[in-house]
């Protein structure tokens, strides 16, 4: 695990953003690649290095060198822990499209889709806010 | 076409959410008058001079602490009589729990004698908080501000 410098705020919110354009074709066409390559970006960005997510990289090359530069940072451990809980959704819709099982697919997407445009429309990290209620219904052996 | 009308749902979902946030953010819940005992880590960090101590409580994992422990700090550095603590309870779920606090930050306003005055969800608003604390607070004109 890479221990990720804090980061313009603006990046996440981008990346944000891209994530739930392509939660919604996924949504939409119900094929289970678009999601597994979304749960493949959540993997790495969430368990190696928020370096690694390409929307960041695409932030950093192409949109932060056009805005006014900023001073304010933030840091990365809050964005890693919501990329693994967003990693857990695709996952398990990924599973789901590709065995069939459909449903399942529709909702965890949908519960991706949920958190990913709480971020890019309000600013608002549902995984980062939700830690203590994740942990309150942990298994008690995960407290202890 | 099912991920058609989920989809639908979602952005109503989201708005609802969004909606919902905006209306709670900051905003100051009075405390009932006979709350739950203080958990320990929380009693320790009350400040015995100071009338009001604004416990924060904050993880890890949250993006609004920083800007919340940089407000209040400041808030406490100017005001007579409010101290300002931050605790992280990413390890302590446990106290989260016994406060019946689901989100972070959420900041509590304790008396010195451990009294809850009233708490804050989210990031607070700097004069409406003042103006929630002002009877238990010294009365003070503020620092003279140039300008």
């Amino acid at each position: 695990m890479v221990v990720d410098a804090p980061v313009d705020p603006r990046g996440p919110r981008f990346i944000a953003s891209a994530t739930a354009a392509v939660l919604v074709v996924a949504l939409l066409t119900g094929w289970w690649p678009v999601l597994a390559a979304q749960a493949l970006i959540f993997a790495a960005s969430g368990f190696v290095s928020l370096g690694l997510n390409p929307w960041g990289r695409l932030y950093r090359l192409l949109v932060a060198p056009r805005l006014a530069p900023t001073a304010e940072r933030e840091d990365a451990a809050p964005l890693r822990f919501a990329q693994g809980v967003g990693f857990a959704f695709a996952l398990v819709g990924t599973v789901g499209y590709a065995t069939g099982l459909t449903a399942v697919g529709v909702v965890a997407t949908s519960f991706a889709l949920v958190a990913a445009l709480l971020n890019a429309a309000f600013n608002f990290c549902l995984g980062c806010e939700m830690y203590l209620l994740l942990r309150r219904f942990a298994p008690a052996t995960v407290r202890q | 076409m099912t991920g058609v009308w989920a989809l639908l749902a979602v952005v109503v979902v989201v708005g609802a959410i969004g909606l919902l946030l905006r209306a709670r953010e900051g905003r100051i819940r009075t405390a009932k008058p006979t709350g739950p005992a203080l958990p320990g880590p929380v009693a320790a960090l009350l400040h015995p001079a100071a009338p009001v101590t604004l416990v924060q409580l904050s993880t890890t994992f949250c993006t609004p602490c920083r800007q919340t422990r940089v407000l209040l700090a400041d808030l406490a550095g100017r005001t007579g009589g409010l101290h300002h603590v931050d605790l992280d309870v990413t390890d302590l779920p446990e106290v989260a729990a016994d406060l019946g606090v689901m989100r972070t930050p959420t900041t509590l306003a304790l008396t010195s004698a451990g009294v809850e005055i009233l708490r804050i969800g989210g990031v607070p608003k700097r004069d409406t908080l003042l103006a929630a604390l002002r009877g238990y607070l010294p009365e003070e004109h503020p620092p003279a501000t140039n300008g």
